[in-house]
């Protein structure tokens, strides 16, 4: 007999020997696996959403009076000397009241007896990448209030900050929860597997007594760690492809949901997923049999 | 790790051995001898003489306390954890208390040790049904050992050390739970296992097992050895 085929034949008989702690340990990874990657799924979706977002990001200087040419290139001088950025426009009265009634919609009639003078004179301005973190647009807004002539400087401020605390506290439940994972992961694999090990202690003293090797032993509980870890993770990530596609399915539409457009986890990180998860499982199930290799 | 001996006469050699148990306990007291391929060697004594002492020692489960344990050439202080597996799976020991698996049924428990070998499933098949047959436990193949009567354990104990046909063998009171029948049968295993070169050395107080014998009898007591 081989040992690869002792060592499979022996998992079989272990796993049915056990089978219902094994099946209980396999749910518990599963639902680890699920906890964590759903965050993980939503953090990376928002994490998508606002990179999209910050595509659209710009911000809107007004200006106390209409620029001449020669401010127009000084403004674009000094924009350009506190950072490179994607594009300036310098938007008349006509121009922003025409946006403005665009914007409107059928609800233009509003502006019927309006004209564009009450309207400030602006300037568009859509920052470069480096400059879409929150701390970057900040001081960026305060260089441009700064200059001559600005009467106030506009980009959703309030808006970007609540959406960068909310990516914040979404990274820090990815963490703890990638935490949470680890730990009960390894602790209810190896004492999962130091069960059975433990139902088998007297058998292994005699395979020591017979001269089995350490692999001969350690072989079999490395190999349900294993089929653990990989049963478990990918039973899980496939509950989150379900829960992911139901989402999907029910809250994709008009509304609040539209503005995401939801993505599943790409293959690279599933596959670390699934390779993290197998690594703890195999190195759970070492720890419980580290001991039982001293008789 | 094999028992090939540079001396190729010599499978055991014990010089000057002795064990003592924590904190002061004497089981060995400076022993020496030597067993030859191919030999068959009785090694008498009453019980706490320290022959189950000395069959620990041969097999590793115990270190001396001072002296020198060479098993086919090699000191056994000496050897690593790999090497005592490698060790253990030449020796085929049979002990005492059996240790038997009880759960496990008698084919099981002889076939773990030519398991642990990587013999093939045919092969462990045909040597487990051949010593079923000579120790006459045939028709108990598939029941667990628990279930057996001591006699019936011994013999598979015995099996079980028997399977390989190794190159050494230890007995530790073979015949101890056994009639007389059964005491021949063992016995004649024995015999045939020396006579396909096997050394063996059965640990017995057992006089009706050795007393027409022309084999080496050592006698152990209160932890010394004496040539008969």
């Amino acid at each position: 007999m081989s040992i690869i085929s002792f060592i499979f034949s022996q998992t079989a008989r272990n796993i049915r020997h056990s089978w219902s702690v094994q099946l209980m340990t396999t749910f518990t990874v599963i639902l680890s696996v699920l906890i964590f990657s759903f965050f993980y799924l939503i953090y990376t979706n928002m994490v998508e959403a606002g990179s999209r977002f910050g595509d659209d990001l710009r911000l809107i200087v007004y200006l106390d009076e209409a620029p001449s040419a020669e401010m127009k290139k000084l403004y674009t001088k000094k924009i350009n000397h506190f950072s490179e950025v994607e594009k300036i426009t310098f938007i008349s009265p006509d121009q922003a009241f025409l946006r403005l009634e665009k914007q409107l919609g059928a609800e233009r009639g509003v502006l019927k007896d309006l004209n564009s003078s009450f309207l400030p004179y602006s300037i568009d301005i859509y920052p470069n990448k480096e400059l879409r973190n929150l701390s970057k647009i900040k001081g960026f807004s305060d260089y441009l209030s700064s200059m001559p002539g600005v009467s106030k400087v506009q980009y959703g401020h309030s808006w970007i900050e609540r959406f960068s605390y909310f990516i914040k506290l979404l990274r820090f439940i990815v963490i703890l929860s990638g935490t949470l994972l680890i730990f009960t992961t390894t602790f209810m694999v190896s004492y999962t597997i130091r069960l059975t090990v433990v139902a088998r202690h007297q058998e292994l003293k005699v395979l020591r007594y017979l001269g089995a090797s350490n692999w001969y032993i350690k072989g079999p509980v490395l190999v349900e760690g294993f089929l653990l870890g990989f049963l478990g993770s990918t039973l899980g990530l496939a509950a989150l492809y379900v829960l992911f596609q139901w989402i999907k399915t029910n809250f994709s539409g008009p509304g609040f949901m539209n503005l995401f457009t939801l993505s599943f986890l790409p293959l690279s990180h599933i596959m670390l997923i699934l390779v993290v998860s197998i690594l703890l499982c195999t190195s759970g199930s070492m720890i419980s049999i580290r001991k039982l290799l001293r008789i | 790790m094999s028992l090939q001996s540079s001396d190729n006469s010599k499978i055991v050699d014990i010089v000057r051995v002795t064990k003592i148990y924590p904190p002061d306990v004497m089981a060995l007291r400076d022993i020496s001898f030597t067993a030859r391929r191919g030999e068959l060697v009785f090694l008498t004594g009453a019980s706490g003489a320290g022959k189950t002492t000395l069959l620990k020692l041969l097999t590793c489960l115990e270190r001396p306390t001072k002296g020198l344990i060479e098993i086919g050439g090699n000191d056994i202080n000496k050897l690593n954890s790999k090497a005592v597996q490698k060790l253990r799976q030449r020796i085929g020991v049979a002990y005492q208390d059996f240790r038997l698996l009880p759960k496990q049924t008698v084919f099981q428990n002889i076939a773990m040790a030519m398991e642990v070998r990587f013999k093939s499933p045919k092969e462990i098949k045909q040597r487990v049904d051949e010593l079923l047959e000579m120790l006459s436990i045939t028709e108990k193949r598939n029941t667990p050992s628990g279930k057996l009567s001591r006699g019936e354990q011994q013999r598979v104990a015995i099996a079980r050390g028997a399977a390989n046909s190794p190159p050494l063998i230890l007995a530790d009171e073979p015949t101890g739970n056994l009639d007389d029948e059964a005491t021949e049968k063992v016995m004649a295993l024995f015999k045939q296992l020396n006579a396909q070169g096997s050394s063996i050395i059965i640990a017995t107080h057992d006089t009706s097992i050795y007393k027409d014998t022309h084999h080496r009898l050592l006698h152990l007591q209160h932890g010394q050895i004496t040539e008969k």
